[in-house]
């Protein structure tokens, strides 16, 4: 049956799931109503090797145009301002309505803003999407001293990249730990070393009192009463799911768009995938909402199945990355429980895992090392924690080991 | 087929069953792998990022990127996985008195 497939949100989830749709679909007309007036395109490089010019526009995109021609996907560039789920109905800014028969909503998430009492909030950058991405690029050019709010994934990978372009770099973090929400302070701390050899400056532990402006400097005091004097400021604080507007509808909505294993909403024929889902994994008996590369595509992949008619639970094992300087830091799983810490190996240039066990059973490890260093591990680790293996610790803790000698076949 | 095209690589029992070496041969890299049937090679790095794949987890008959995950079949070199989308390229291998050869071309 000839269906019209809509999927709300241009991002990784929405052409991962478009095309995971087609391949199961070769009838039904797939639509994807994208905000950004552009294909839809990788980010993790924005804050690496684009800042550093080693990527440029044109290697970013998932696709070619011709790519979804062929496949005959339709991408538009169109702002929804309102939806009605009753009659499935999407209204868009320029009073266009489109119909739907299946939704997939894939907004991604949005920037927390940093709350300022002055009228400063233009001076603050945030990077997200390629166009702020290229502002940042071109303002940096003549600055000299930059401060990051945030020491999170993407503000370390920016202050990284900032010290590669020969800039001074404060970072500030409001906790004791840089990547506090979801890295061990043990891997942390390492990744804080290798940010201070290569020159950046790292304040943990302080709040922002106040931002002020004067002669194109600008001041920012802590809550310890210091002063930083800096030419440019970038913030990473965080992101919340893009749900505005579901707001005063019945879609269910509790930190992102609540769904099932299956992607399925709490409205019928509705789907979310990727960041701004709040979806239960079967593993861990429990919701979550991630934020991560993987996840956008694999999540996108299994909605795509799902409203394809081929019935797929999600329960791949959280995975992402971040690249600073020449570290490859890697998590899998969920670090947030556990019994017992095992540590594997003890010199970055090696690389360097924390296991994190409950009952014998790895739920979540976490490590770095020079690039490609922990990524086999990682990988072989991710397997056994899906099969829920009871694991050798001696093998585990012993970096002479090969890791994949745990894997029962 | 120009017998100065096969390279020597190393031993046989130079590469565990289900791993890889890296070889370095002139200015290319590649990867040799030994697999229950015999021996592959597949370019060395990654066509998703320039990440070199002798880190990578083998197993199954695929290589998979150490960095972002890409998973290419090592016989064939096809790209299995996103966010490899362009396929590896693979070189024939013998094996001539337990060592092992690759043809570059």
């Amino acid at each position: 049956m000839k269906n019209n497939i809509i999927i709300l949100g241009g991002g990784q989830a929405g052409i991962y799931a478009a095309r995971e749709i087609r391949q199961n679909d070769s009838k039904s007309n797939i639509k994807i109503l994208g905000e950004e007036n552009l294909l839809p395109y990788e980010r993790p490089p924005l804050s690496k090797d684009f800042l550093l010019d080693k990527k440029k526009e044109e290697d970013l995109y998932f696709h070619s145009i011709d790519v979804l021609k062929n496949e005959n996907i339709e991408f538009e560039n169109i702002s929804i301002n309102k939806v009605d789920f009753e009659n499935k109905k999407l209204f868009a800014k320029n009073d266009n309505v489109y119909s739907y028969d299946s939704l997939l909503i894939s907004t991604g998430s949005e920037n927390k803003k940093l709350t300022l009492d002055n009228n400063l909030k233009n001076d603050i950058y945030y990077l997200r999407n390629l166009e702020e991405a290229k502002k940042i690029k071109e303002i940096i050019s003549n600055k000299n001293k930059i401060t990051i709010i945030g020491g999170g994934f993407i503000g370390l990978e920016i202050a990284s990249s900032l010290s590669q372009l020969q800039k001074k770099v404060i970072v500030i973090e409001i906790g004791n730990q840089l990547m506090g929400r979801i890295i061990p302070k043990q891997i942390a701390d390492l990744v804080q070393n290798t940010h201070i050899e290569h020159g950046n400056e790292i304040i943990l532990n302080k709040q922002i009192e106040k931002i002020t402006k004067k002669n194109g400097i600008y001041e920012i005091l802590l809550n310890d009463n210091s002063l930083i004097e800096t030419d440019f400021i970038i913030a990473g604080i965080g992101s919340t799911p893009t749900v505005k507007l579901f707001e005063n509808t019945n879609l269910k909505l509790d930190n992102g768009i609540v769904t099932n294993q299956f992607c399925e909403t709490s409205i019928k024929d509705v789907y979310a995938a990727g960041d701004v889902s709040n979806f239960y994994h079967p593993f861990y008996e429990r919701n979550m909402r991630l934020e991560s590369y993987q996840h956008a595509q694999n999540h996108g992949i299994c909605a795509g199945k799902n409203i394809a008619g081929v019935k797929t639970e999600y329960t791949s094992i959280p995975w992402m990355w971040s690249d600073q300087f020449n570290l490859n830091l890697q998590l899998t799983g969920m670090c947030d429980e556990y019994d017992e810490i095992i540590e594997r190996g003890n010199d970055i240039n090696n690389g360097v895992i924390y296991f994190f066990l409950k009952n014998n059973k790895i739920r979540g490890a976490c490590g770095v090392g020079i690039i490609g260093k922990v990524g086999r591990d990682i990988r072989i680790t991710s397997k056994l924690t899906e099969k829920d293996t009871i694991v050798d610790k001696q093998i585990l803790s012993d970096q002479n080991l090969k890791l994949n000698k745990l894997i029962q076949k | 087929m120009s017998e100065e095209n096969w390279i020597e690589v190393g031993s046989t029992d130079s590469i565990e069953e289900e791993d890889l070496i890296r070889f370095d041969h002139q200015d290319k890299t590649f990867c040799v792998y030994k697999l229950t049937d015999g021996f592959y090679a597949t370019d060395g790095i990654c066509t998703h990022e320039a990440v070199h794949l002798e880190d990578g987890l083998v197993m199954d008959d695929e290589i998979e990127c150490p960095m972002h995950q890409g998973i290419f079949n090592i016989k064939s070199g096809e790209a299995l996985s996103p966010p490899a989308c362009e396929d590896l390229k693979t070189y024939p291998v013998k094996v001539d008195n337990d060592k092992i050869f690759i043809k570059i071309d």
